[in-house]
């Protein structure tokens, strides 16, 4: 029996649902065809909208004349930044930087290529496409920044000329006695890598549809959202009351790992479904998503220094991070912000220096992308804990071993404030080791470079932050005060007996139904396959954050686990009524809830009793059979004080270990093996964590060798469809071998901690460790992701030259 | 990403082909619409009337002509690939189309099409130098023929009239049976335009002298091109290592070549691994003859 789960930790007893091979809920309708989208959604009389681009990088807009355009047959409208800048609000971006407006179409200057300077609306979207094209838009180019660094110079042409700066956000933090960590160091040294733009790429784009009625005054906006307080944010812009603004949850999403936030493309639409009174559709095509869609990825620079000692002690670190956010706020800066609370990865680095810097340039605006900017500080971090191995001739694994947090030191406070939960880094470690079969591995390697191949081994261990709250906002800007980052869950358990839960969000693939189900099933011991699971609209639902931040099996989960406990227990006490007997001494058995003495009550009697039969309950009880829970997240709450915050609850921990070869004139680099170990506490499904973890190392090999969203130098996007933005196929993606650990939580219901960003996180840098083992013999390395295999031939080639011509 | 409007017709013979296009002459001839589709979709294109030639039989036939394998222009490419003539008499090209694509598109697109749209990268245009097929064309009820190598002039370039249309391609079947065949290309991911590639056709008489070497390169420049390398090579005592004589070669003729560079890769880059590919295309053929002979 159950009661208290504080202080009866459900992990301790087997799981009758929980963590066993049980089918996906979710998989019936997405296998079957069956999915519900945003582009399945229809209405009779809805307009269509296109959007104009302006193809120059920065430019002001002199005219827009439309009137050829509205002239043509099944034209509704054109609206322009200049009509939205009057009717609405900016766009929110959570930093405080007033003068860096963001509106959905360009207000006055262009600021990127690509970027919408006014919308089509028709009968059709073929019809808005072609109006687009009758379209007269007077510009005047102006000058523009691509780089970073160039852009963080006096002589730079400014983004946002009145913000007077290019930079966003330019934090130094100092954790701990750097300066002395540096200085009674046997050793540093410093380097520099660079983290391609690249992002998580929907095949589905995002798209939104605004309905008003004006007769409720009521805005309904269905979307391939995944956001946390998109309603509120809606509302804020356009001006409405926040129960004027009705998103409906019951859309699948087609993809999105963060990116799906479409607030300026919402915003827009539901600007027009109240200005035309007709519901109103965007479906982002290719071009439109991939030029400006805004859902771009962090692009970063890290110079890095690190102190460590002869025996492979690593002591301190310095990390300088410039992010290229392209041309708006975005989501961009507080990406720099959210690694601060794994700084150190699982390593025992004693102090840290940490500045971030956040630039805007004449490049497309970021999204949130997953992990939101902790796979890029992994890849720096991997790439220093190499880079020492090598300069003390020092096995690569011998020394992260040797700065691993050890399993005893839990909770481990590090520098930045954040506690980490538990974890048993070297049992992992050992585990894939031999798993991977590592002294075979090794022979293969040598095989391979005999017989004139580059052949190389790659690590990386990383930490995965989970039960994501946003304390990197009140630390990145004073003036934003949020400490909690709730979730919740309601459950009814109706007349017939049958268990109903509420969740308040959209679904991108994550599970949600069957986590849910599979947790209120679990605590209230009954099969989750007859658990409904619904998503209703905003109106209907309690306060919520959306899966971000890989929260959401700690979170919802968490949730529904407390509603359902709740429940449980106002059913124990109807029974206890019922038996007459103390609480305590009924056994709940799913069905039938039993008593010392023999007696029994079954699900029915106490179903009938809620129900029906008010005389029957305790005096006192409720009718009915309904429990919510609004959970905060756990250990989070407090505001950062000294620059220091302590940040999520838990933190999955992951090992990858590749084999990497390639011909040395080809370049192309293929992945003979892959194993990963991955630590993520106690799983809820199992199905759905390997998914994750397989699509994470997927996105994190495409990362390292083929995506990018590529500027020439005229500021042209290189890369605006899947011809050039490559992502992988199953051609390029190896088997993988996932070993599983367990390190409960103590923080959690059951144990669990997050998994959505799992792969990801290590997967670049396991890859990047790998090419770089490969031509170490050659005194080269490859510092900047994706790794092209161009590249890695012409930088072989030219040391071949080098080493023959000198040699 | 929605095609500007156009007209749409399917004749059912070539010579109402030839008349649509001789009205229209902005008409645009659509085969398997692997390519056109996607740049109707992108306004790339823009024609008046879209020609559909799906429908006349005499296209989509493969005809055997005793010294020559005739295939229509309207033959999809997975039909080649699993056709027993192609296999039997142009292994080159039943080597190349695996390439091709995947197997969802090969299953609409045409070797036609892909000749006439002429991608630079593009595995049929360059079997079809390599091999020196005749590319039969006819316009306004005249037939004449181009060889593959004065064909392509340029990226997406071609001889071919606008006014007319490519009905069948002739390859002419090897003259000896000592024949070994080499095909290779290198892309950034399996089936993506090819950064490099390299075909190689070799045949050789009974006493394992090397009678007729072809090879060409495609994708490092604005169209497939054949690579002359005149050397002797005696495979009679079984295969060896390439010559440098042979390796040599291949890179003087590549240095006349003029090689393009974007994104994905460099221009010295897609030099030194045509040359490489090119060895390994020749190094195949020739021990795929050395391997009959013995």
């Amino acid at each position: 029996m159950v009661h208290d789960m504080g202080s009866k930790p459900m992990r301790d007893k087997k799981y009758r649902f929980l963590s066993q091979p049980r089918r996906v809920v979710e998989d019936r309708r997405f296998v079957a065809g069956k999915g519900k989208y945003i582009a399945d959604y229809d209405r009779a009389d809805m307009a269509h909208v296109a959007l104009m681009p302006c193809h120059l990088p920065a430019a002001r807009i002199d005219a827009i004349d439309a009137s050829a355009a509205l002239d043509m047959l099944g034209v509704i409208d054109v609206v322009t930044g200049a009509e939205l800048v009057a009717a609405i609000d900016p766009l929110m971006n959570g930093l405080d930087t007033p003068k860096v407006r963001r509106y959905p179409l360009a207000v006055g200057q262009v600021r990127y290529a690509g970027e919408w300077v006014c919308a089509v609306i028709a009968e059709s979207r073929a019809i808005a496409e072609d109006a687009i094209e009758h379209i007269r838009l007077e510009t005047t180019a102006l000058p523009y920044v691509l780089d970073p660094e160039q852009a963080l110079r006096d002589d730079s042409p400014l983004v946002h000329p009145d913000h007077n700066s290019n930079v966003l956000l330019d934090k130094k933090f100092v954790w701990g006695p750097v300066d002395d960590d540096f200085a009674a160091a046997d050793h540093q040294l410093n380097f520099c890598v660079t983290w391609g733009r690249n992002s998580t790429v929907p095949i589905e784009t995002f798209g939104v549809v605004a309905e008003w009625n004006a007769w409720e005054q009521m805005l309904d906006i269905r979307a391939s959202v995944q956001m946390p307080k998109y309603a509120d944010q809606i509302a804020h812009a356009l001006g409405l009351a926040g129960n004027q603004v009705r998103v409906h949850y019951d859309i699948d999403v087609g993809g999105s790992y963060g990116v799906k936030r479409g607030i300026k493309h919402a915003v827009l639409i539901g600007y027009l479904a109240r200005k035309l009174h007709r519901p109103v559709r965007l479906i982002e095509d290719r071009l439109e998503n991939m030029r400006a869609g805004d859902a771009h990825g962090p692009e970063r620079k890290f110079d890095v220094s690190v102190a460590f000692d002869k025996d492979g002690t690593v002591r301190s670190m310095k990390m300088r991070a410039l992010d290229n956010a392209g041309a708006y706020a975005g989501r961009a800066p507080f990406q720099l912000g959210k690694p601060i609370g794994a700084i150190v990865g699982p390593y025992r680095i004693g102090s840290v220096a940490y500045q971030a810097i956040s630039v805007t340039t004449n490049k497309a605006a970021q999204e949130a992308v997953r992990g939101f900017g902790q796979a890029p500080t992994n890849y720096a971090l991997e790439t220093a804990m190499d880079r020492v191995s090598a300069f003390l001739d020092m096995d690569r694994l011998a020394l992260r071993q040797h700065n691993f947090i050890k399993t005893d030191e839990f909770p481990y406070l590090i520098p930045s404030g954040s506690t980490y939960d538990s974890g048993d880094y070297h049992t992992v470690i050992d585990k894939v080791m031999a798993a991977a079969e590592y002294p075979k591995l090794v022979a293969t390697c040598n095989q391979l470079r005999k017989d004139g191949m580059m052949a190389g081994i790659g690590i990386a261990t990383c930490l995965e932050p989970s039960g994501g709250n946003s304390s990197f906002e009140p630390l990145l800007n004073e003036r934003n005060q949020t400490t909690t980052w709730m979730e919740s869950c309601q459950i009814n358990i109706d007349a017939l007996g049958t268990v109903t839960a509420r969740i308040h969000t959209t679904s991108s693939g994550q599970g949600h139904e069957t986590l849910v189900s599979t947790v209120i099933g679990e605590i209230l011991g009954i099969d989750p396959d007859s658990i409904r699971v619904v998503r209703p609209n905003s109106l209907e639902s309690l306060p919520g954050n959306s899966p971000v931040g890989s929260r959401m099996a700690i979170m919802l989960g968490g949730a529904a686990a407390r509603a359902a406990e709740k429940l449980k227990a106002k059913i124990i006490a109807i029974a206890a009524h019922h038996l007459q007997c103390d609480a305590t001494r009924i056994d709940y058995q799913g069905g039938a809830m039993l008593s010392a003495n023999g007696r029994h009550i079954t699900w029915d009697d106490i179903i009938e009793s809620a129900h029906r039969q008010i005389h029957q309950l305790p005096d006192g009880m409720d009718p009915g059979l309904a429990s919510f829970d609004i959970m905060q997240v756990p250990t989070g709450g407090d505001l950062p004080k000294d620059g220091k915050v302590h940040m999520y609850p838990c933190y999955s921990f992951e090992f990858h270990l590749v084999l990497v070869a390639f011909d040395p004139i080809i370049g192309k680099p293929e992945i003979r093996s892959y194993t990963i170990g991955h630590d993520c506490g106690t799983v809820i499904n199992p199905a759905i964590v390997s998914g994750m973890t397989y699509g994470g190392i997927a996105h994190g090999i495409g990362a390292a060798l083929l995506e990018e969203f590529a500027y020439d130098e005229s500021g042209q996007l290189m890369t605006q469809s899947f011809l050039d933005y490559l992502m992988p196929s199953s051609h390029e993606v190896p088997d993988i071998q996932l070993v599983k650990y367990c390190t409960p939580s103590p923080h959690t219901v059951f144990g669990q901690k997050g998994s959505g960003e799992s792969g990801y996180l290590g997967a670049p840098a396991a890859i990047s460790s790998a090419i770089n083992h490969a031509v170490a013999g050659l005194d080269i390395s490859f510092d900047k992701l994706p790794i092209r295999m161009s590249v890695i031939s012409d930088k072989i080639a030219a040391a071949t030259h080098h080493r023959s011509d000198s040699g | 990403m929605k095609s500007a409007s156009f007209d749409y017709v399917r004749p059912d013979t070539l010579d109402a082909v030839c008349s649509c296009l001789a009205s229209h002459p902005d008409a645009r001839i659509i085969a398997g619409g692997q390519s056109l589709v996607p740049m109707l979709a992108m306004r790339l294109a823009r024609p008046s009337l879209v020609v559909d030639i799906a429908h006349i039989d005499e296209l989509s036939a493969i005809r055997d002509d005793d010294d020559a394998l005739v295939i229509g222009a309207m033959v999809r490419q997975a039909t080649a690939l699993s056709d027993p003539l192609v296999a039997t008499h142009l292994p080159l090209l039943a080597k190349a189309l695996t390439h091709v694509g995947h197997p969802s598109t090969r299953a609409r697109g045409t070797v036609g099409g892909s000749l006439v749209h002429a991608d630079p990268s593009a595995e049929i245009p360059l079997v079809a130098v390599t091999l020196g097929a005749s590319l039969r064309i006819r316009d306004a009820n005249e037939d004449f023929e181009f060889n593959a190598e004065e064909f392509f002039i340029g990226p997406m370039l071609t001889m071919i009239p606008p006014t007319a249309c490519l009905f069948e391609i002739c390859f002419r079947k090897p003259t000896s049976a000592n024949v070994g065949t080499g095909f290779h290309e290198i892309a950034a991911r399996r089936s993506d335009y090819a950064l490099a590639a390299a075909a190689a056709h070799i045949e050789a008489d009974d006493a394992g002298i090397v009678q007729d070497l072809r090879l060409a390169i495609g994708g490092i420049s604005d169209f497939p091109q054949r690579l002359p390398v005149d050397v002797n090579i005696d495979l009679s005592a079984g295969k060896t290592n390439l010559g440098s004589n042979l390796t040599t070669a291949i890179d003087a003729a590549l240095d006349s070549i003029d090689v393009v560079e974007d994104m994905h890769a460099s221009a010295s880059y897609r030099r030194r691994v045509a040359a490489e590919l090119a060895r390994r295309a020749v190094d195949d053929a020739l021990s795929e003859i050395a391997q009959d002979l013995s």
